[in-house]
């Protein structure tokens, strides 16, 4: 496209740099979260007896906080390999709302670009890239905002791991710096929480995650997880039903 | 082993991000699993914090008054709920922690 018309159009045909570039710049604040997360990772993974590398190279094959952490942890209590498995693509469950509620704008793409775009929906980048996809004005080049953000927070947590795991063994217990992830996950929950259904989510997989401690296998967590997720579900539909009928 | 089981759920983790991407599947999925699926997160998420919350790491016991860990996490409950930020919500339950360490 001649660079003059492309400048006509600017509001509505940015550049394939410009658009990466905005996408970079509005994922920037939430690295602050990511770098601390990917570090502790990093320090986890090592402590959890994996290997320099299966943690380094657990950031790029997985690519999800959460679930790297919950591998690491189960893993290092000696937990079968099923049940760490299961919790790990239960957690990762919910990369297919994201994946759902993108499509619409990504799915005219070559089949390169959307594996790649794929490969890149985290949750961060998602929560950036949707708010420039959904809200301004479509064009051409929009998917490139998309692989901006994605691909900075990526390094970045790559960066992350790579520091923790060579950082990890000189940081003192005392530091407590595992409590950070707990912390990072109520810094996701607690504002998100609105509607009654969060609530008995949140009580029931609370609940059982305590309770369900003696359970073989720490299968707890997986069972907590799918209880919670039903009991939102369940709670969700007797609203609906209520709201429908009154 | 490991090798393998981070393959395999690596392989699934992609797949539940380029699934709708794919041109085979045409249809958003149906409205109860959109339900369902916006529940993972804070289910998934609880069922990992509470125990690290509650349980004593030396023994897996319930701990509750005798806890620091317990009134950080209520801190940084109240900093996430009022400034909505991340590295505010870690600073102040990990500053927290180390004060009530200190002084408990």
């Amino acid at each position: 496209m001649p660079k003059a018309q492309n400048n006509r159009t600017a509001s509505q045909n940015r550049s394939a740099g410009s658009e990466f570039w905005a996408g970079v710049c509005e994922e920037v604040p939430l690295i602050f979260g990511v770098v601390p997360f990917g570090l502790v990772f990093g320090v986890l993974g090592i402590e959890s007896g994996l290997t320099p590398w299966q943690t380094i190279l657990m950031s790029s094959i997985l690519f999800g906080g959460a679930s790297q952490i919950v591998f690491a942890q189960l893993w290092a209590a000696g937990v079968p390999a099923l049940i760490v498995g299961g919790s790990v693509c239960v957690i990762n469950l919910r990369h297919v709302l994201y994946s759902a509620s993108i499509a619409a704008y990504l799915r005219h793409l070559p089949l390169r670009w959307r594996i790649l775009l794929g490969y890149l929906l985290t949750d961060e980048a998602y929560a950036i890239s949707i708010r420039r996809l959904q809200h301004e004005p479509p064009g051409p080049n929009q998917h490139f905002h998309l692989l901006g953000s994605g691909m900075l927070l990526w390094v970045s947590w790559q960066f992350a791991t790579i520091f923790g795991v060579l950082v990890g063994g000189t940081i003192p217990d005392s530091w407590s710096l595992s409590f950070a992830i707990p912390l990072t996950f109520i810094a996701v929950v607690a504002p998100i929480l609105k509607t009654r259904a969060d609530l008995a989510a949140v009580m029931t997989a609370g609940t059982i995650a305590i309770i369900g401690q003696p359970l073989p296998w720490n299968s707890w967590l997986i069972i907590a997880a799918i209880c919670g997720i039903l009991a939102g579900w369940l709670v969700s539909r007797l609203n609906h039903q209520a709201g429908a009928t009154s | 082993m490991i090798w393998f089981i981070m393959i395999a759920t690596g392989l699934f983790t992609f797949a539940t991000r380029f699934i709708m991407l794919s041109n085979g599947i045409s249809n958003r999925p149906p409205p109860w699993l959109v339900d369902a699926l916006g529940f993972v997160p804070i289910a998934v998420l609880t069922a990992i914090i509470v125990p690290a919350i509650l349980l004593d790491p030396a023994d897996q016991t319930i701990a509750l008054w005798d806890n620091p860990r317990l009134f950080a996490a209520a801190l940084a409950i109240i900093a996430a709920l009022v400034t909505r930020q991340m590295i505010t919500t870690i600073g102040v339950g990990l500053v927290a922690l180390w004060i009530l360490q200190w002084a408990m």
